[in-house]
């Protein structure tokens, strides 16, 4: 929104095609909604969300031709963009539109980092944001008692949330690096200039503490149990095993960036190892390695709402002097209030970076029983069995189990895959690389590929 | 430098280099297999699995026989393969179809056909002409777009998991006692009286046998040992889509529907050098044929799609060659190697092990291209 | 596994497994299913698990439904509309 906004006021034409059925993203999901018909919730969400509805109504009044429920299905060289509608798929009613770009802005968000776990595929067990998700959109809250397991400040922000509208709370389980706190203690200096994320992160630590929730950490295994659905969640810890009942299991491990088309258009990653995830190569100005192609937000290196906000306008200046419409020096006099608000925000990130590393644990489940690809069922032992044949590469390892082929392809088990792989030719994932994400982006009908009534 | 000996080094990871691989150390054989980790040298694992008689082998009738031999051996093959490994590998043998769009396309088909039959020296070709009434009458589950005249059908054509076909035959190849050597390139190849030496940037390996199964590379590795084998990279692209019931129980060169229900879509062919990117124009062409022939198709949803570089030599037909230069080096190409898995592991390494000389091979040595003698 | 905090205001008519249910305008499918206590939305194709929504954003493929007729759209991506046919894809 933000580029939008900035493309728009120096009079460039701007097309902005969003999967979702309304402007915000996923931080502000539905805020339009929100404000006008619940608009309790929506103050109690804070100041972050009243700047993001004046964000939401200064780009639709941007000029910016704006195009909800569109799925980018296919990116020609030539930036031919080929889109379909997001929610229906009777391909007479939703044809292939195209249209044709001169630079490309992608600003795609990011999403959670998978965290596979034995019985994570049964109904019932979800990443936390999902709930968010219902929250936000709807206003559903979960029935029935839920356990929160992970590490993060979004777990940690999600479950205050879930606690204030009065969900039952069964059990916290903390899987946050043994002395995470004390590693990232030499990255302080620098953070403690943005010291609000800070102690907002430890007072939401506090008050899940106080309200009583039975508390773990050093949780050697967790498990998910149950038949048709979740009824139980299993926790190994200090070598005992012990059981919660639940009817919703909360995950998280981070938040990654989604790669699903930088990848697809070729672009440089490289391995960001503080955060375990790939990132696209970029400039100062987001752009990568690919021509008239940059990116803005959590779809590079993730750091949340203001810093995304910052990277739009930058990114979106950085498109206006490459169309020629303003000269280097006025792109750089104009980006001076978002670099300074960038600086501002981006004091704390590597302490939290450091903080909520994503422990090694966590990544590869040691249930070798555990799907690491959910769409194709692909247990962490077949990918072991086949690494340990001589296969080194993720498309030769998804040729010889399929892991990655199925709908999703390959966007929950990708970042999985590539940790197993790395591990066991003792590499680091840099050196493994990532499969080849082929077009379409997202499935579309035979019939919209033939653009058929 | 890694030193490892052997009695044969196989280069190429491939369907041909692997089939090779795997039938000599079923002879007893001490086999090394180099690899090379190229994701645009996939032809291997981008192909449609067809073990296929129909439609190959023009203008060369012991061609269309080595074809024909090879599908006779792999039942046999696909079953050994399966109780060594476990590994399915979907092998089915239904016969396989061409289907013709609109009268010309039709009566194009007719008079292929009819050529090849006559051509073919046994009397065994075994592919008819079938109307579109009776080819409806073959897959009464699916409607048939209105434009489609007819098909050619051959008793010979199957189809088989190719990609599983490339596991199990290295899985088994590396359980017999195989060595499998991924990520090498070769640099150099010296040969002396009985023995080859083969560098990589990490190993130097000796042989007293060479076997090159490159693929592309064959070219290249060949010139190293004193034979001229030209190939040239083409382009197919494939659509792949979601699963859903079996309707369409007979494989076909441009459209099959894969053992676990999704249907797989071609085909292209495109000089393209070594680009291995899909392109919207061909995708789009690939699916309008494809609803044109199975109109109900235009529903599903297509999950992936690929490209891949077939290897072709100048007339399409393999080469099977012994260097002049360097006794006990060959070069082996074809790009059928799916189809010819089974007698590649047979009959071509008893010509490499035993010398045992199938009947008319020379009909497969390279100088039928005209090529000049490597200086 | 999810509720309502309060009642809503307009609602359309869908039909899911043949049976009538009357949702909130605005949900997606995936919302409204779930609100109604509908759990498992679909068999995995390799094994016939019970898969429910997973990440409710699109990205994870797993509360793939039909929808009107077509299979294996995702539900959180659809919202509701007056009369939509929602059957679940369970393997017999």
């Amino acid at each position: 929104m933000a580029a939008a906004i900035t493309a728009r006021a120096h009079g460039l034409s701007v097309l902005v095609l969003d999967e979702q059925p309304s402007a915000g993203g996923q931080i502000f999901r539905n805020i339009e909604t929100l404000e006008a018909t619940r608009n309790s919730e929506f103050i109690k969400l804070g100041k972050e969300y009243e700047f993001g509805s004046s964000l939401v109504r200064r780009f639709k009044k941007s000029g910016a031709d704006y195009f909800s429920d569109r799925s980018v299905w296919q990116i020609d060289n030539n930036l031919q963009i080929h889109h379909v509608s997001t929610s229906a798929s009777k391909s007479n009613s939703a044809n292939s539109s195209h249209c044709q770009a001169k630079r490309l802005l992608l600003a795609v968000g990011a999403m959670e980092r998978p965290m596979p776990l034995p019985g994570w595929t049964i109904p019932g067990v979800m990443p936390c944001t999902a709930a968010d998700v219902l929250y936000k959109s709807s206003g559903f809250i979960p029935d029935g008692k839920v356990v929160l397991a992970g590490s993060g400040p979004l777990l940690l922000l999600i479950g205050c949330r879930l606690l204030d509208v009065g969900v039952h709370v069964s059990a916290f389980l903390d899987t946050s690096m043994n002395g995470a706190l004390l590693k990232a203690l030499p990255l302080l200096p620098n953070a403690l200039r943005s010291h609000k994320y800070l102690t907002r992160g430890l007072s939401l630590l506090w008050k899940i503490r106080k309200a009583g929730i039975p508390f773990y950490s050093g949780i050697q295994n967790i498990e998910a149990l149950g038949s048709s659905k979740l009824e139980k969640v299993r926790i190994r810890k200090s070598g005992k095993f012990f059981d919660v009942k639940a009817d919703l299991l909360l995950l998280h491990n981070g938040v990654v960036p989604n790669v699903q088309i930088t990848r697809n258009l070729g672009c440089e990653h490289r391995w960001y190892d503080v955060q375990r995830y790939w990132e696209p190569i970029v400039d100062d100005w987001g752009n990568t390695s690919v021509d008239h192609v940059s990116i803005a937000g959590d779809c590079g290196r993730v750091a949340g709402a203001a810093i995304s906000e910052a990277s739009g306008h930058l990114a979106a200046l950085e498109t206006v002097y490459q169309l020629g419409i303003i000269s280097q020096t006025e792109r750089d006099k104009l980006s001076r209030t978002h670099r300074i608000e960038l600086a501002k925000h981006q004091h704390v990130r590597p302490f939290l970076d450091k903080l909520f590393q994503p422990s090694k644990k966590w990544l590869i489940p040691e249930d070798e029983k555990t799907l690491a690809c959910r769409c194709e069922e692909v247990n962490v032992s077949e990918i072991r069995e086949t690494v340990r044949m001589g296969i080194k590469d993720p498309d030769r390892l998804k040729s010889m189990t399929r892991c990655g082929m199925g709908y999703c392809q390959a966007r929950m088990c990708g970042l999985t895959v590539s940790e197993i792989i790395a591990e066991e030719n003792k590499v680091s994932p840099e050196e493994i690389g990532y499969f080849r994400v082929r077009s379409p982006i997202r499935p579309v009908t035979l019939g919209q590929v033939a653009e058929i009534d | 430098m890694i030193k490892e000996n052997a009695e044969v080094v196989v280069i190429g990871g491939g369907v041909i280099g692997v089939s090779l691989a795997y039938g000599m150390v079923k002879k007893g054989a001490k086999v090394i297999l180099i690899d090379k980790v190229d994701n645009r040298l996939t032809a291997s694992r981008g192909n449609f699995g067809l073990v296929w008689v129909q439609g190959k082998g023009k203008g060369m009738p012991r061609y269309v026989e080595w074809c024909i031999e090879a599908t006779e051996r792999w039942p046999e093959f696909a079953e050994n393969l399966e109780t060594e490994t476990g590994f399915d590998l979907n092998y089915e043998k239904t016969g396989g179809l061409e289907i013709c769009l609109g009268e010309e396309e039709h009566q194009e088909r007719i008079n292929f056909i009819e050529e090849m039959s006559q051509s073919s020296k046994s009397g065994h070709y075994d592919c008819e002409m079938i109307s579109r009434k009776e080819l409806q009458s073959m897959l009464p589950k699916i409607k048939l777009g209105k434009e489609v005249s007819g098909a050619s059908f051959c008793y010979h054509d199957g189809c088989v998991n190719p990609l599983n076909l490339l596991k199990a035959m290295n899985s088994s190849f590396q359980q017999k006692g195989g060595i499998y050597r991924p990520e090498q390139t070769v640099e150099n190849i010296e040969c002396s009286s009985n023995e080859f030496k083969i560098e990589t940037g990490t190993h130097s390996f000796n042989a007293e046998k060479l076997v090159i199964a490159g693929g592309l590379m064959t070219t290249k590795l060949a010139k190293m040992v004193g034979m001229e084998v030209p190939v040239i990279p083409e382009r197919g692209q494939i659509l792949v889509t979601e699963r859903t019931s079996r309707v369409f129980n007979y494989p076909t060169g441009e459209i099959r529907q894969n053992f676990d229900g999704s249907f797989m879509l071609g085909s292209s062919h495109e000089a393209v050098d070594y680009d291995t990117e899909t392109s919207y124009e061909v995708l789009q062409k690939i699916a309008k044929r494809a609803i044109r022939i199975l109109p109900n198709l235009k529903n599903l949803q297509l999950i992936r799609s690929w490209a891949a570089l077939r290897v072709l030599t100048p007339d399409q037909k393999p080469v099977y060659l012994e260097s002049d230069q360097c006794p006990g080096a060959y070069a082996i190409t074809s790009h059928s190697g799916v189809s010819l898995a089974s007698i590649h592991s047979s009959v071509v390494v008893e010509w490499i092990i035993e010398k045992k000389i199938p009947r008319g091979f020379t009909d497969f040595h390279p100088e039928r291209f005209n090529v000049q003698e490597a200086i | 596994m999810f509720k309502k905090q309060y009642e809503s205001h307009e609602s359309v008519s869908i039909i899911f497994e043949g049976k009538k249910l009357d949702v909130e305008k605005g949900l997606t499918v995936a919302s409204a299913l779930l609100v109604c206590g509908e759990v498992v939305f679909r068999s995995s194709v390799v094994s016939g698990q019970p898969r429910a929504p997973y990440c409710m954003m699109g990205v994870c493929f797993e509360c793939l439904i039909e929808i009107d007729g077509i299979p294996n759209q995702r539900a959180c991506m659809a919202p509701v509309r007056e009369a939509m046919k929602i059957k679940r894809q369970i393997k017999p």
